[in-house]
Formats: structure tokens, sequence, C-alpha cells
């Protein structure tokens, strides 16, 4: 439609990315959509400066990290398979899915890599342990800046001594999954009710 | 050895009838109590006839002085609710050491059974045993339950389901109305049921009465069965929420019944009443909960009287939507809501205490009465006995249940995450459970040879979903494998990971663009955060993040277990200051805490000598003799001390007092502060 130069999204394109992510036609043209409307250098790829345009991104605790997620290693831009391929681990878990298909690899929305999504966010040097100055990172972020550091680190310390099964002082990923069992459910309840319009 | 084996069942055995012995003594006890009142009171007053007539008689003559008098009357009332409330503590307790009876059957079986002898007893005496008054029911018996369980409901779980509990209240209880007043008004057309008196209005009354599921017969059993906390939350959220509902309806029912006609209009404002009455009995709750909030902001300045605004602005929240005929229960459920985070973030620690067992204590006792009650006017009231009217309420009661809950759970799956099983749909449907809102609520009817056989068969569902329904639960629980409740503690590493993950979902809804549940929250999180706070929580505690006020709690309760187990062995993250258990992963060196002997000695005689010198001075300072009571009532408190103890470290250098203070001030307030220096040194 006029100057808008956005690319229509081509019937196989989305075959392909439904087979990979399991999101629903509708779905994907609304994301779609989205994409397009964050990707103002319509070049067909979002960068870094796109996602920090988003106003309640700015004022989330982890903003930065989530948009880092977006990124694959050392890269800037980020086109519509990758933006999709991150936001699969959001949808809901159908069980059926399970029976489906045994020998393929796990969907990317499994209980496993929603949790190693959310691991991959504290673990930033990706040495598959939270260490504990990333887990003061975190809190640090999360807790604003009227907390003093000693309080901070005896709540880090506290976490990981909760947590830490082999004493190594750090929480690596089968600990961060026993830790946070109950959270579990939560997880479950990680998804985006795309209402079809 | 042997013999003291041999010894023990019989023993067990002969306790257990002592006490079995006791408890009908008791009962006989009470129930003449009761009973007699009336013959005592004829004494009385034909007693005082006899004073004043013998003193009009002889004027002259000079009255004994009665050493020993005998007045009952001007006791009577308080004595009686006493006597009542004794009964209802001795059965619970009686219950509870007889443990093979209160395995299988529920306490509410047993309350009911021990009402209904207890309304025997009394028959049998000849007296007229009480009915449960609708008054003492609405206005006393049923705010304390409905506040302990708003107050502690547990906030997540609830407004996750908000949806389906909505539906289930709503939606499900209006299905049962019509479903069951229509299909009784059927079964009153039967020419064998003589029963074509009752009318289609007066049906749908009944209705309206009899399918609202009841919050005190729910809590009483779901608490014994321990099922998890989804099932859980779905039924006892659908119980207090159907309060609106069924206000609604049975006032419009009673309205129409009156004026024998419905009409459109009055459909139509039967409609907008029912948001009246939700809406408006959630406002009131909210506006009380404030205003509480706010109150105990400046509570600080008289810390007994705490829980008592907790109380009183509760109760006088469900009174007053009572006025407007709102919905009491949705008022008092929003203002223990509202109130509840703010108020403890306010109030001591120990007021905190007081406000959870004086909830847990006047629930309790007002669930046990309740029950009593039930029993003893079942024995009391007339009864219109119809086999086919009361067969067919408790079948299509039955029925209407289990229908609505699968057709609404096919409708909400479609929006729910995590899916209702056909497992989930059973315990639902069968915890269904009738009690006394619906007795009170036939028992507020006016019209006396209907209200008799509704009433009559009220008693029998309660009855039936009372015994049948609570006792088979259990063994259901267990047979279908039903998920039990995680007994999880509370960890720190729960809180962050649900924190973060709200985080994290969040920031995903943003970039997706969509306005879903976790943008809503955290916007509602923002707003609470930079404004309400403020105003309602005193002092610096209203800008703590969630996470810090979640840790310090924790922290206080590890500290008190530690000390009710009589070890203070362990105290890993205690320690105020410095973290012994440092361990950073780069193997940096620990830092030193060791003082050398000749500084700890100079210490220790400086603490000595100050200690002497201050010590009759010092009686009002007593507070800060820390080291003797680790357990503060308020950890606000350890905070000023924490606070004071970084002002005495500046106060230490030259102290500019005035010259007018005399050297003994002068002497003491160093004294003091050299005190408090060293103190926390040798921490």
């Amino acid at each position: 439609m006029g100057s808008r130069a956005s690319r229509l999204l081509r019937e196989e394109e989305i075959e392909e990315i439904k087979k990979e992510t399991g999101f629903s036609h509708s779905q994907i043209t609304r994301l779609y959509s989205r994409f397009t409307s964050l990707d103002k250098g319509e070049n067909g790829t979002l960068s870094r400066e796109d996602f920090q345009r988003i106003p309640e991104l700015a004022i989330n605790p982890l903003g930065d990290r989530i948009i880092n997620a977006f990124f694959p290693e050392g890269e800037d831009q980020v086109n519509f398979r990758g933006f999709m391929r991150t936001l699969a681990h959001f949808r809901p878990i159908e069980d059926n899915e399970k029976n489906k298909n045994p020998s393929a690899t796990e969907p990317l929305n499994s209980r496993t890599n929603k949790l190693l999504f959310a691991f991959r966010l504290y673990d930033l040097d990706r040495d598959d342990k939270i260490s504990r100055d990333e887990l003061l990172q975190v809190l640090r972020m999360m807790v604003g800046v009227n907390i003093s550091d000693e309080q901070l680190g005896s709540i880090a310390d506290r976490t990981i001594q909760e947590a830490d099964t082999n004493g190594d002082s750090c929480i690596s990923f089968n600990e961060f999954i026993k830790a946070s069992f109950v959270v579990n459910i939560h997880i479950c309840t990680v998804v985006l009710v795309l209402v079809n319009i | 050895r042997t013999l003291a084996l041999k010894m023990a069942p019989l023993r067990r055995s002969s306790t257990l009838r002592l006490t079995g012995l006791l408890c009908l003594s008791f009962l006989v006890f009470f129930s003449r109590g009761f009973a007699s009142h009336d013959v005592v009171s004829e004494k009385s007053s034909g007693t005082i006839q006899e004073d004043s007539h013998s003193q009009a008689n002889s004027t002259a003559h000079k009255k004994t002085f009665p050493v020993l008098s005998f007045n009952y009357e001007h006791v009577r009332t308080p004595f009686e609710i006493s006597l009542w409330i004794l009964l209802a503590l001795f059965m619970k307790l009686g219950f509870h050491i007889i443990p093979t009876v209160s395995h299988i059957v529920p306490e509410s079986c047993l309350l009911i059974f021990v009402g209904l002898l207890v309304g025997g007893i009394i028959k049998a005496t000849g007296e007229q045993p009480p009915v449960l008054d609708s008054n003492l029911f609405f206005l006393y018996l049923l705010p304390p339950i409905i506040l302990d369980a708003g107050y502690f409901l547990p906030m997540r779980s609830f407004t996750e389901n908000i949806g389906t509990i909505l539906m289930f209240a709503v939606v499900g209880t209006l299905w049962n109305v019509f479903f069951i007043g229509g299909m009784m008004y059927a079964v009153c057309q039967i020419d064998a049921a003589e029963l074509a008196h009752v009318d289609l209005l007066s049906c749908l009354l009944f209705g309206s009465i009899i399918s609202a599921v009841d919050p005190v017969s729910v809590l009483a059993v779901f608490e014994e069965i321990h099922i998890n906390e989804l099932l859980h939350i779905l039924v006892f959220g659908e119980s207090l929420l159907n309060d609106a509902v069924t206000v609604v309806l049975y006032h419009l029912f009673k309205e129409f019944a009156h004026e024998q006609t419905i009409t459109v209009t009055g459909a139509i404002l039967g409609v907008i009443s029912f948001f009246v009455v939700s809406l408006g009995g959630v406002m009131v709750g909210v506006i009380y909960g404030i205003v509480g909030a706010f109150t105990s902001r400046f509570t600080s300045y008289s810390r007994v009287i705490e829980p008592l605004f907790v109380f009183l602005y509760s109760y006088m929240a469900y009174l007053s939507a009572e006025i407007f005929h709102l919905s009491g229960i949705m008022s008092l459920i929003a203002c223990g809501v509202i109130m509840r985070p703010y108020v403890e973030a306010n109030i001591s620690h120990k007021s905190y205490t007081t406000v959870k067992y004086f909830l847990k204590m006047w629930s309790s006792v007002s669930d046990t009465l309740i029950f009593i009650f039930l029993g003893v006017s079942t024995v009391a009231g007339p009864h219109t006995w119809n086999w086919i009217f009361v067969i067919f309420t408790v079948i299509f009661c039955l029925v209407s249940r289990v229908l609505g809950v699968i057709g609404l759970t096919a409708f909400i799956n479609k929006f729910r995450i995590v899916k209702l099983t056909k497992k989930d749909q059973f315990i639902i449907a069968y915890g269904g459970l009738r009690g006394a809102i619906a007795f009170s609520l036939g028992f507020l009817l006016d019209n006396d040879e209907i209200k008799n056989l509704f009433l009559t068969a009220i008693i029998t569902v309660i009855f039936f979903t009372v015994f049948v329904q609570g006792m088979t639960i259990r063994p259901l629980v267990e047979l279908l494998a039903v998920k039990k409740k995680k007994e999880s503690k509370e960890s720190i590493n729960e809180e962050i990971h649900t924190q973060f993950l709200d985080h994290l979902l969040t920031g995903i809804e943003d970039i997706c663009g969509h306005y879903g549940h976790h943008h809503w929250k955290d916007k509602l999180n923002r707003f609470n955060k930079t404004y309400v706070k403020r105003w309602l929580i005193a002092g610096e505690r209203s800008t703590e993040p969630q996470l810090i006020s979640f840790y310090n709690k924790m922290e206080l309760k590890q500290a008190m277990m530690m000390v009710e187990s009589g070890s203070a062995a362990k105290l890993p993250t205690i320690v105020s200051t410095v973290s012994i258990r440092n361990v950073p992963t780069k193997g940096a060196p620990k830092p030193s805490r060791a003082i050398s002997k000749s500084r700890e000695e100079e210490i220790r005689r400086l603490l000595r000598a100050n200690l002497q010198k201050t010590r009759q001075r010092l009686r009002s300072y007593s507070r800060y003799e820390l080291l003797n009571d680790p357990l503060e009532d308020n950890i606000s408190e350890a905070r000023f001390r924490k606070q004071r103890e970084m002002e005495r470290r500046v106060m230490t250098e030259p102290l500019e007092i005035e010259p007018k203070c005399n050297k003994g001030v002068y002497q003491t307030v160093r004294g003091l502060s050299i005190l408090h220096q060293n103190r926390f040194r040798t921490h």
C-alpha cells in the first residue's frame, strides 16, 4: 500500500514458520504486522534500537536482557524467523504434541526449553552456571537502588544456599529446575493468548 | 514390661470410655442448663415477689442480711451464650482426642450430630430448643468465618483463576436456580405430590435459596482433605462470589412472589441490581479497606489496639453493605484483601500474630456453633415432610450441579491455559456443598405453609451434602489420586523466580504489543508502588521492595523457629553487616574478624565500667539491652537499632553537648555511645 514498502508474507514462509514454531496462521500474521510496525528502518530486520523504542520495555528491569535474548550470538539484527523462534518459547504447552512425533527434536515451547530460556537470562556469560555475581546483578535490577549491597548479598547467599546441592556455590541448570519446581506451574502459564481476530 | 504393655491398651480404652462418658455428661448438663432456665427464672421471680411481699407486710421487721443470694436472671443471657460456646469448644476438643472417628467422619458431620443430640435432649425434657436465628447467624456467626477466609485468601491463585471462578459463581448459580426452580415446578404439577399450591415463583425462590454453594461447609470439608490449591480456590472462590447472585435473586423472587407477577422491567431491574449489589459491595469493602490501611499508618503510637482496627473496619464494612442490601460477603472479602498488604507493613509483629490467631479462633468457634445449631434447629423446627418434594430436590440439586460444571468447563477450557481435567470437574461438582446460609435464608421466608416444606427440603439437602458428600469425598480423592496440596516451604528462590518471570512475561507481552494479563498486573503494581504505598504505609517501609519484605519475613520466621527448637547453632544469614559465609568464586581471602586479645580486654573493661555507672539511670533505656532479647517484636526495631548504631558511631566524635547539661548526663551519654560502639564491634 503506497510508500510503505512492507513485504507481504508469502504462504510458504507462513507454512515453514508454522511448522517450526507451532503458531497458528492468524497468530503469525498478527505478529508479522507487529514486526513490521516495530521495524522503522523497513529493511525486514529489527535492531536493538527498534526494541528499545517500546516505552514499557524501557522501564522493565529486565528489558535489556530480554532484548538481548532475541539476538543470536554476536549479531545485531534479527529477522522475522528469528523473532518468531524466540517468541515460540512462550506458546502454551500442548500435551498432544508430545505424542505426535517422539523422534523429532523437542518443540521450542517444551517445559525444559522454557526453563532454559529463563536460565539463559540469568546466566549472561553462558557458562551454564548462575554465579553469585550474576545473581547479584539480577537482584540489583529487580530491587532498585535503595537497598544496600550487604543486604542484597545476604539474599543472594541465601538463594544459592537453598538451591545449591553440589556445593559449588553456583546454581546449575538442574538445580535451577529443582529450585523452581513450584514455579514450573507458572512456566506452564507462560503464554500469549493471541485472540484470533 | 509386658505387664505395662498389656495395661496400655486397657488404659487407652478406659480413657476413651471415660472421655465419652465425660462428653455425654457435659451434653446432658448443658442441655439441662438451657432447659432449666425457665424453671429457675420462675423460681427467682417468685423469690422477688416474696421479698417485696414480706417487706410490705412487715416493714418494722428487720430483714436478715442475705449472706448468699441467688439471682440468675440478670446474668442469664451472657451465661447461656458462654455455655453454648463452651459446649462447642468441648466438642471440638473431644473429637480430636478420639482420633478414630474424626478420621472417617468430617468434623462438620460430628457437630451436626451433637446438635441433634442436644436438641433431642432439650426436647425430651419438654422445652423448646432454640432455633438458629437468622439475625444471629448473619450478623454474628458468619462474618468471622468470611473475614478469616478473605484475609488469608491466596491472592495469586485467586486472581489467576478469577475468570473461571466468576463463571462458576455467576453463570453456574444462575443455571442452578433456573434448572432447580423449573424442574421442581414440574414436579409440583404431579397430582400424586399434592403440591399444586406451590406456584412457579415460589419454586424459583426455593431454587435461589438452595442452589448457592456454601462457603462454611466448603471450608469445613475441604480443609480436611488437603486438596491441591487450584481446586480449593475454584470451589471456595465460587462459594464466596456467588453471594451476590444469591442475594439479588432471593430478593428479586421474594418481591415477585409477593406481587405474584413478573414484569419485564422487574427482570431488567434485577440484572441492574446484580451489578449494583456486587460492585457496590466490593466498593464499600475497598473504601473501608483503604481507610483501615490509612489508620494503621498511625497506630505505632498505641500498638495494643492495632488488631481491633482490623477487625472493626472489616466488620463495619460488612454491616454497611448489609444496610443497603449489598453483598456483605463481597464487601468483607474486598476489605480484607485491600487492607492486608498495607496493614501488615505497618503493624507490629505481635499485632500481626494477634490478628491471625484471633481470626482463626473466632472463625473456628463460629463454624462449630453453626453446625451445632443446625443440628438443634433440625430437631426444633416444625417440619412438613413430603417425600416427593424432598427426594426430587436432592436429585435435581445433584443433577444440575453436575450438568452445570460439565457445561461450563467445556466452555471455560477454551480460554484456560491449565485446562480442567475430568477429575477436576468431578471434584468441583462433588464439592458443591450446601450449608447454613441456605437454611438461614429459608428461615427468613414468611409464608408459613410453604416455609416448613421448603425448610425440610433444605435441611435434607444440607444433611445429604454434608454427611454423604462430606464423608465420601476423602476416600474418593484418594481413589481418584487427585493431586494433593504441595507441602512446599516458602523459599526465596521461588519468590525471586516468580518476580523474574513476571517481568519477563510483561516484557514479552509488550514486545508483541499484546495487552494481556501481565501487562495490566504490571501497571497495577507500578501504580501501587508510586502512589498508594506512599500514602498508606508509614515511614521508610513504603519504599521497600517486595523482595526485601519477603526476605525479612522469612528471616524472622527462621529466627523464631530456631529459638523455639532451642538451637542457636546454625544462623547463616542473620548476621547483619558482614556476610560470614561469603565464599566468593575467585577465592578472595575471607574478611578478618579477629580482634586482638588486648583490645578485647580493653573493650571488656570499658563495658564493665560503663555498665556499673549507668545502671540506675538507664532503666528507661532498657530497650537497648539488645543481646538479651534477640526476638524483638518488630523487625523495624531491628532497623531502628541499626540506624542508631550508625548514629552512635558518628556521635563518639567530639560530643557537642551544651554546657548546661550536668556532667553526669554527659558521662552517661558518652558511656552509652562507647557501649554501643563496642557492642556492635564485638557482635
